[in-house]
C-alpha cells in the first residue's frame, strides 16, 4: 500500500520536475492499470448521424472488452473541431477518446480545425464507406453518358454535396482534378437536400456513400455510376470504378477513434487491440452489415491509419489550393 | 389505403402499444414543457432504449414523443414567456400577454385545441397525400426557398410597433445569422478565431435568452407590478373563441403542412410564417403581441401540422424534413430498415401503425393536456423569488445540453441582458427572431440559386413557384407602403 502511494507520488513529482522524459517510466505502470476510471467518448458530430450511431454501437461492446463504464458526449460545434481540440487538451491517459469521421482531415485541410494530426494519435479506423458519383438514371443511364454530357457542356454540370469542407467536396475536387472536366459544386446544408435536388432534376448529380441510397437504387430514382475503389464491388459488379478509368481515387468517408498524441504507446496499443476485438466480434459485423458498411474492409491499425491520414491531408490541401 | 390504416389502428390499440403511446405522450409533455429540452434531445436520449424493441413499437414511441413535444412547448411559453421548445417561440408573443391579463386558462385552452387540430390536419395529410405531397416537395429547389424566405421577411412591414425598430431588429437578426463558417465557401465570418462561434449562434441560446431570461430579470427587478395568477382553469372547447379563430386555424394548419413537407425547414419556421400571415390578413393587426387569441392559434396549429408534414418526405423519399426527423431517419437505419422511395411498399405495416399512432396521439393531447397543465400550474403558487431562479436554471441546463457548450450558456445570458434592455424601449423582439431564422435560408438559397443559373438572376422569375412567391412579396410590400399613405390622404382630404 505504502509502496504504491510512494510510486504515484514519485512519478507525479517526476513528471512535474522533468516533464515528458519520466512519462515513459510511469506509462508501463499506467498501461497495466488502464483503464482506471470511466472512459469519455467525444463524438465529433451531432446526435443521430453516422458517427454518432457508430459511437453508440461500439460503446457497450468496448465496455465489455475493457470492463469499464463510459459516457458519450456529442460535440458537433465547428464540424467537430471542438471534440478534437478537447481531446488534444485532455489528460494523456487514454481515457478521453475522440470518435471522428474523415471530416477531421477535410476540415483540417480547409483550415477550419486548429487541431493538427501531430496533436492526435489515431487508435484505429473502424469503417470505410465507399464514395460514389450518384445521378438520376433517367438523365444519365451510365457513366459514359455523364462524361459525354459534361465534356460537351463545359461549366454547366452541377454536382451537389454537403458543406464546403466535407468528404463529398474532396471527392468532387479530386474527381474534377483527375478527369479534367469543367464541372461545378454546390454545397447544401444536409444530405437530404442534396438527394432531393438530384431527384427533382435541379442538379446533375452528387457525391455520396452507397449505403445511404440503396432504396433509391431499388426504386430507380437514383443510381451510382462511378465507384471510388480499386476493384468493382462484389455487390455491384456493373458499376465502373475510378481506378479502371485510370484515376487513383479510392477515398471514401472513414470513421475512426483518436486519443491525445502524448498518450503512452502501451495504452494506445491496449486500446487498439480492444477495438480490434470489437471489430472482429459477430455483433459488430452484424451491425456493419445492417447499415451497409460491409462493402469493404473497415479495419486499419493505428500506424497505417496515421500514415493514410497524412497522405489524405497532403492531397486535400493541394486540391483546395488549386481551387 | 384505408384498410392499411385500419389495420394500423388495430396494431396501435393493442394494450402494450397503447401503454407505449401513453407513456411517450407524457415523456413528450414533460420534455417539451422544460425550456431547452426539445424533441431532438428526447428522441436522441430514448433512441438506445428502442434498440431492443420491436421496430413498430420503437417508432410509435419515437414519433409520439416527437409529436407531443411540439405541443407542450406552449405551456411555459404562455405561462412564463419561456418557450419550452423553439417551435413555441411565436406562441409566447400573444400567450404571455394573455397570462398577464389573467387569461392564462383561456390562452392554454386555445393552444391545446389549435395544436390538436393542426396535428390532426397534418396527420390526415400524411396518411392520404404522402406520395403526392412528396413530389411537391421535390419541385422546391433553391429559388423557391429563397422566395419563401423573402415572403416571410416582408412581414416586418406589418408587424406593428415602430417600423424603424422592426427593420433594425430584422437586420440585427440577419447579422447574428451571418456569424460562423460560411456554408458555401467555408470562410469564417465574425468568429474572431473562436471555435465556439464557428458553427454560428444557435437559435436556442438567442430565444431562451431574449425571452425567458429577460422576463425573469424584469420581474425580479420588480419593474412591473404583477398580479399573482389565480387558479388556472383550462377551457379547451369554447365556442365563441372557436368561431373567432376558425379561419386562422384552417389557414395555419394548411400552411403548416405545406411548409413542413419542404426538406430542411421545420416547424419553427412554419410557426413563424403562419403567425406573420395571420397578422398580415387580420383586420386588427395592432392587437397582436398584446394578447390576440389568433396569435396563439396560428403558430400552434402551424407547428403541429408542420411536425406531421415533415414526416411526409421522410416516409415517401427518405429525406428528413427537419432536425428531429433526421434523427428518426438515423433510427430507421439503426433498426435495419431502409428509408427511401421503396419504404412505403416494403414497410407499409410499420408505417401505417406509426400513422395510426400519431392520429391517436392528437386525441391524447386533447385528453391528457388538461390534467397535465393543472399539475404544472401548481408551480404558479410557488413565490416568484423561488420560481425565477428555477426557470433560469432550466434555461441554463437546457441551453447547455443542446451542444454541450458552456459558451452557449454565456451567450444565452448575454442575450437575456440584451432582451431586457431592448424591451425597455419597446423594441419588437420578434423581428430579431424573424431575421435569425429566415436569414440563413435566404442567404444560402440565393447563392445556391445563382450558382445553379451561373449568376443569372432570371432564375427567380422563370420558375413558376418562385415567380409567384416573389410577386406576392412585392405586392404586399407595395400595399404596406400605399395603404397608410392613402389613409393619410383621406384624412387630409376630409379635413380640408
Amino acid at each position: 500500500m505504502f509502496k504504491k502511494h510512494f510510486l504515484v507520488a514519485a512519478s507525479s513529482l517526476g513528471l512535474t520536475l522533468m516533464g515528458s522524459t519520466t512519462a515513459a517510466i510511469a506509462s508501463s505502470d499506467a498501461a497495466a492499470d488502464f483503464p482506471s476510471k470511466p472512459l469519455q467518448f467525444l463524438v465529433a458530430a451531432g446526435a443521430g448521424g453516422g458517427t454518432d450511431n457508430f459511437t453508440r454501437t461500439v460503446k457497450p461492446m468496448l465496455e465489455e472488452v475493457l470492463g469499464v463504464q463510459s459516457t458519450v458526449i456529442n460535440l458537433p460545434s465547428a464540424s467537430g473541431a471542438l471534440a478534437h481540440q478537447r481531446t488534444a487538451n485532455s489528460e494523456p491517459d487514454g481515457h478521453t477518446l475522440d470518435f471522428a469521421s474523415s471530416t477531421l482531415v477535410t476540415s483540417l485541410a480547409a483550415g477550419q480545425n486548429p487541431t493538427g494530426l501531430d496533436e492526435l494519435t489515431p487508435v484505429a479506423r473502424m469503417q470505410s464507406d465507399v464514395m460514389t458519383l450518384i445521378v438520376d438514371p433517367d438523365k444519365y443511364p451510365d457513366f459514359e453518358s455523364f462524361m459525354a454530357h459534361a465534356e460537351e457542356n463545359p461549366g454547366e454540370v452541377i454536382i451537389g454535396g454537403t458543406h464546403a469542407a466535407s468528404p463529398d467536396r474532396m471527392a468532387f475536387l479530386s474527381f474534377r482534378d483527375a478527369s479534367g472536366l469543367d464541372i461545378n459544386f454546390i454545397p447544401y446544408d444536409e444530405e437530404g437536400s442534396v438527394s432531393a435536388n438530384v431527384m427533382g432534376g435541379n442538379i446533375d448529380g452528387m457525391f455520396g456513400e452507397i449505403s445511404s441510397i440503396l432504396s433509391y437504387m431499388e426504386s430507380g430514382d437514383m443510381m451510382p455510376i462511378l465507384v471510388f475503389a480499386e476493384e468493382r464491388l462484389g455487390n455491384f459488379p456493373d458499376i465502373p470504378t475510378t481506378v479502371e478509368n485510370g484515376w487513383n481515387l479510392t477515398d471514401g468517408n472513414e470513421r475512426g477513434v483518436f486519443v491525445n498524441a502524448e498518450t503512452p504507446d502501451e495504452i494506445v496499443a491496449k486500446l487498439e487491440s480492444a477495438f480490434k476485438e470489437v471489430y472482429d466480434s459477430d455483433a459488430y459485423q452484424e451491425y456493419e452489415e445492417r447499415v451497409n458498411l460491409h462493402y469493404r474492409e473497415g479495419w486499419l491499425g493505428s500506424d497505417a491509419y496515421g500514415q493514410k491520414l497524412e497522405e489524405n491531408l497532403e492531397l486535400y490541401k493541394r486540391l483546395l489550393e488549386q481551387n | 389505403m384505408f384498410e392499411s390504416f385500419l389495420s394500423g389502428l388495430a396494431v396501435v390499440l393493442q394494450p402494450m402499444n397503447l401503454l407505449i403511446l401513453t407513456s411517450a405522450v407524457f415523456i413528450g409533455f414533460i420534455g417539451g414543457a422544460l425550456p431547452g429540452i426539445s424533441g431532438v434531445i428526447l428522441v436522441v436520449i430514448l433512441l438506445p432504449v428502442t434498440y431492443g424493441m420491436d421496430p413498430t413499437a420503437a417508432f410509435m414511441l419515437l414519433t409520439a414523443i416527437y409529436g407531443s413535444t411540439v405541443f407542450s412547448g406552449l405551456i411555459t411559453a404562455i405561462l412564463y414567456r419561456a418557450p419550452g421548445t423553439p417551435e413555441a417561440v411565436m406562441t409566447a408573443f400573444d400567450g404571455y400577454p394573455m397570462t398577464q391579463q389573467g387569461q392564462a386558462g383561456k390562452a392554454l385552452g386555445i393552444g391545446v385545441l389549435s395544436s390538436a387540430i393542426g396535428g390532426l390536419v397534418g396527420t390526415v395529410a400524411l396518411i392520404i397525400f404522402t406520395p403526392l405531397l412528396a413530389s411537391v416537395a421535390l419541385k422546391f429547389s433553391s429559388p423557391e426557398y429563397f422566395a419563401l424566405a423573402i415572403l416571410g421577411l416582408t412581414v416586418v412591414a406589418s408587424l406593428g410597433g415602430r417600423l424603424i425598430f422592426g427593420l433594425i431588429g430584422a437586420t440585427l437578426g440577419l447579422l447574428i445569422a451571418s456569424v460562423g463558417i460560411d456554408p458555401l465557401t467555408g470562410t469564417s465570418r465574425y468568429t474572431f478565431g473562436s471555435l465556439h462561434l464557428a458553427e454560428g449562434v444557435g437559435l436556442i441560446p438567442v430565444i431562451v435568452g431574449l425571452f425567458a431570461v429577460s422576463e425573469v430579470m424584469k420581474r425580479t427587478l420588480g419593474q412591473e407590478t404583477h398580479q399573482p395568477l389565480k387558479k388556472v382553469s383550462v377551457k379547451i372547447f369554447d365556442m365563441p373563441i372557436l368561431r373567432r379563430i376558425g379561419i386562422t386555424l384552417s389557414r395555419s394548419s394548411l400552411l403548416g403542412v405545406i411548409i413542413g413537407i419542404l426538406p430542411g425547414i421545420g416547424a419553427s419556421t412554419a410557426a413563424m410564417v403562419s403567425y406573420s400571415e395571420t397578422v398580415r390578413w387580420s383586420k386588427h393587426p395592432e392587437q397582436f403581441g398584446k394578447g390576440a387569441p389568433e396569435g396563439i392559434a396560428a403558430p400552434e396549429a402551424a407547428n403541429n401540422a408542420a411536425a406531421m408534414g415533415a414526416l411526409v418526405p421522410l416516409f415517401a423519399l427518405g429525406i428528413p424534413g427537419s432536425g428531429t426527423t433526421a434523427i428518426i431517419l438515423g433510427a430507421f437505419i439503426m433498426h435495419g430498415l431502409q428509408p427511401g422511395p421503396m419504404f412505403m411498399m416494403t414497410s407499409s405495416d410499420l408505417i401505417y401503425a406509426v400513422f395510426a399512432g400519431l392520429f391517436i396521439v392528437n386525441f391524447m393531447i386533447l385528453l391528457f393536456s388538461k390534467p397535465f397543465i393543472a399539475l404544472f400550474t401548481r408551480l404558479l403558487n410557488i413565490p416568484y423569488s423561488a420560481l425565477g431562479p428555477i426557470i433560469v436554471m432550466c434555461c441554463i441546463v437546457g441551453t447547455y445540453s443542446v451542444r454541450n457548450s458552456m459558451f452557449d450558456v454565456w451567450l444565452m445570458l448575454g442575450f437575456g441582458v440584451l432582451g431586457f434592455l431592448l424591451e425597455k424601449i419597446r423594441f419588437p423582439l420578434v423581428s430579431i427572431i424573424l431575421g435569425l431564422v429566415l436569414g440563413p435560408i435566404a442567404e444560402s438559397e440565393l447563392r445556391r440559386s445563382l450558382a445553379m443559373s451561373q449568376g443569372d438572376l432570371s432564375i427567380f422569375f422563370t420558375r413558376p413557384i418562385s415567380a409567384t412567391l416573389i410577386a406576392i412579396s412585392c405586392l404586399l410590400l407595395i400595399a404596406a407602403i400605399i395603404v397608410p399613405l392613402r389613409k393619410r390622404w383621406r384624412i387630409k382630404a376630409a379635413t380640408t
